[in-house]
């Protein structure tokens, strides 16, 4: 067992599945010799050399065209976008050919790559560079989804990334690269499509993702203090596959659903869990869904603008107390 | 040998079942004829039986679970400590069933009542649930409670309201437990009537129907002492022939459906933006379930069949729902209703439209009164055979005035048509 921050998981997420497979290798704009721009790679060029360690010209398109070719012909690649707002850029490829290679060869090809990607607000970094963008993957028939909250979870589900046979698109949460977790020692291989109920609890069910997980926790232990309500909290960790019975299985026990998600609101994933849960557990709800979104507006460069539009632990507990007490 | 139980074919229009309850468990020995499990459709409830015997070793659909006509729901004979795992629908449970990507989200096919109660109080879907299944009174609840809404906060009333309640029933979705039928148990407060599964459904379309059809009621008085002159003359033979009394309602009845033919419009469906006229007449007729709800079997191709025919027919559905022995198919398909509410002496009723039907006809007493008769010596005050025949018609489906011809119709055919036709020289 050991301490580790969220960014010292991804590379040891990356060197485990390298260990264990050789064709697993790995590309990215500054990921080799620099050890990435968010230092999440650091010692695995030294470690497994520039065959496997590439970096590349800082074009996402050759990226992601290298890693679907390698992947195509017989690699594991991973590929690094640096900053998940550049998935735009090459969506093409996420999008139109990997996403569709294996449906469209009748199973003659498969893709089996990562792409990671640092995703999400809260450092700063303006309106290109901020989005958290996982709802843009998420609604790509052919791709899987997860964004991982915890430095275990980063590992565990990396292996799974790896080891899936068609494409991942890995979110990482760059306002979580420097928190710290506990990782036992060995091999961690988790399972995609699986949420986790972090905080059980029975007044409601507040379900969250990547960096929204810390401060629905942090919420749910404010509302337990003050005022005595006890939230269960879910990690939906995965998006697709989703988890649904979990959610759908605490909402029958809660009645009450919030969603809080980093996404802008309108579309967010927050809104596909709300239609599942509206329409299955529809005779178990006690109350309306309630979705707790960043505002659909570009996100600010200013700090007190970007910290006002996220949500906020403070936010979660204002919303849940108005809406089970108003 | 393993045989297995399939969801049976309730009725030619009939694809899916609700199981309500299992009768056996698994490890029970089950012999042919056994009842095995109750069905509900959108239209009856059955105890399906056991065509094959040995010993249940699965149950695939739990109680609350819904199976296509065809599914496999349970398994006879194998391996019975293996398979007894899926003993009550849990999400978990649910998760292991194969979806078509078509139906990604399982949405319930559950009702559980209105979402406004008593006074408009509103009840949310839980609350609903809870109400319904455990045969709670809403109104009492929601005067108990004395809030604008009632959530699951007045599960305590409701806990404290039935003894035999498990711990923490919100966790099992959608398992129906079906309300205590007939008898109510003595209640304090002038008592509490629950409501059993036939009135229920029946509550809630109806609301339903009220709520969305613009209904308009229009009747006519008749002169049904030509038709009572026939029926006196031909009652005991009929009697005889058929074993069954003569009524006025298949008089009615065949009268509807000759002004039906008619006015095609009336017998029509409407889907929201357009009528579809009918070929056939397949006519709904309200029976009572001796005050413990109503049912609507269908006499179908009704306008095929003379007044004889028709009397037969009316009475074999009448017996069939009496006797609680309606299949799914005698409920489905009707293009028009008739609401018969004669025997207690009533002047006239208004009867709610059964969707997507566009009208329903009322009849209720005929009695003797005095009436104007006008005859080419002048009008003389005469006892007539008088009742007042009206129909509840769907505006959006037509107007005043097309009814009005078609009631009209009606009792032009009531009054003058040559009865005596309809009964055949050798009955």
């Amino acid at each position: 067992m050991a301490e580790l921050t969220y960014r010292d998981a991804v590379a040891r997420g990356i060197a485990q599945e390298m260990e264990r497979d050789e064709r697993v290798v790995f590309l990215g704009e500054d990921i080799g010799k620099a050890g990435g721009v968010f230092k999440t790679t650091v010692g695995l060029y030294e470690k497994f050399g520039p065959r496997r360690v590439r970096d590349t010209p800082i074009s996402e398109q050759a990226i992601l065209g290298a890693a679907m070719g390698a992947a195509m012909t017989g690699l594991r690649p991973i590929a690094e976008i640096m900053f998940a707002d550049f998935l735009a850029v090459c969506f093409d490829y996420v999008a139109n050919q990997m996403s569709k290679l294996r449906y469209m060869s009748n199973g003659q090809l498969a893709c089996p790559l990562v792409i990671r990607t640092g995703n999400g607000g809260g450092v700063r970094f303006g309106a290109q560079h901020s989005q958290a963008v996982e709802n843009w993957t998420m609604m790509i028939p052919g791709v899987k989804v997860v964004a991982p909250s915890s430095p275990m979870d980063v590992i565990g589900l990396m292996a799974a990334a790896v080891r899936d046979p068609d494409p991942v698109i890995f979110h990482e949460h760059k306002a979580l690269y420097a928190i710290k977790g506990e990782v036992p020692d060995g091999e961690i291989v988790d399972r995609l499509g699986t949420a986790k109920i972090l905080r059980p609890g029975h007044d409601c069910t507040i379900v969250a993702l990547a960096l929204m997980v810390p401060r629905a926790l942090a919420a749910a232990e404010i509302l337990q203090r003050e005022h005595g309500v006890d939230a269960e909290v879910i990690d939906v960790r995965s998006l697709v596959p989703l988890d649904t019975q979990t959610i759908l299985g605490s909402v029958a026990k809660t009645g009450r659903l919030f969603t809080v998600e980093e996404n802008p609101r309108l579309c967010g994933w927050g809104a596909e869990i709300a239609s599942i849960v509206a329409d299955e557990a529809f005779w178990d709800l006690d109350g309306p869904i309630v979705r707790i979104t960043t505002p659909h507006i570009p996100l600010p460069a200013a700090d007190h603008l970007e910290d006002l539009a996220l949500p906020s632990a403070s936010r979660i507990v204002d919303k849940v107390c108005r809406v089970l007490n108003g | 040998m393993t045989s297995t139980i399939i969801m049976p074919q309730l009725g030619e229009t009939v694809t899916e079942g609700k199981v309500l309850a299992w009768f056996k468990s698994v490890g029970d020995e089950i012999k042919e004829g056994d009842n095995l499990f109750e069905v509900e459709t959108d239209k009856v409830t059955i105890e399906v039986q056991a065509v094959v015997a040995g010993r249940l070793s699965e149950i695939r659909v739990a109680p609350g679970a819904t199976a296509k006509v065809g599914d496999v729901v349970a398994v006879v004979g194998g391996d019975v400590a293996a398979k007894a795992r899926v003993q009550a629908e849990s999400p978990a449970a649910k998760a292991l069933l194969w979806r078509s990507p078509f139906e990604e989200v399982s949405t319930p096919t559950d009702r559980f009542g209105p979402s406004k109660g008593p006074n408009g109080v509103r009840i949310t879907p839980l609350a609903r649930r809870l109400i319904a299944q455990h045969g709670i009174d809403a109104a009492r609840l929601a005067a108990d409670a004395e809030r604008r809404s009632v959530t699951k906060v007045d599960e305590a009333a409701v806990r404290a309201a039935i003894a035999e309640r498990p711990s923490e029933p919100s966790t099992a979705p959608a398992v129906v437990v079906p309300p205590p039928t007939p008898t109510p148990p003595p209640a304090p407060e002038g008592g509490v009537i629950s409501l059993n599964a036939v009135r229920q459904r029946t509550g809630e379309r109806l609301t339903e129907n009220w709520r969305t059809i613009p209904h308009v009621f229009q009747a006519i008085e008749v002169d049904f002492t030509r038709v009572d002159r026939v029926r006196g003359s031909r009652k005991a033979e009929f009697r005889a022939a058929h074993g069954i009394s003569l009524t006025f309602l298949p008089f009615i009845a065949r009268a509807a459906c000759l002004a039906l033919s008619a006015y095609p419009q009336v017998n029509a469906r409407f889907d929201g933006k357009a009528l579809i006229l009918s070929r056939d007449v397949n006519l709904g007729i309200a029976v009572d379930l001796g005050h413990n709800g109503l049912v609507v079997p269908i006499v179908r191709e009704a306008g095929a069949l003379t007044a004889i025919g028709l009397a037969r027919a009316i009475r074999r559905q009448i017996d069939k729902a009496k006797a609680g022995k309606l299949s799914a198919d005698d409920f489905s398909g009707a293009t028009y209703s008739i609401s018969n509410n004669g025997a207690f002496g009533t002047a006239f009723t208004v009867p709610i439209i059964n969707a997507p039907q566009v009208g329903i006809l009322s009849t209720d007493a005929i009695r003797l009164k005095p009436a104007v008769v006008s005859t080419p010596e002048g009008d003389f005050l005469a006892p007539r055979m008088i009742g007042i025949v009206g129909q509840s018609f769907d505006h959006r489906a037509f107007d005043g005035a097309y009814s009005a011809a078609f009631l009209s119709r009606i009792k032009l055919i009531l009054e003058t048509r040559n009865w005596d036709e309809e009964f055949p020289s050798e009955l």
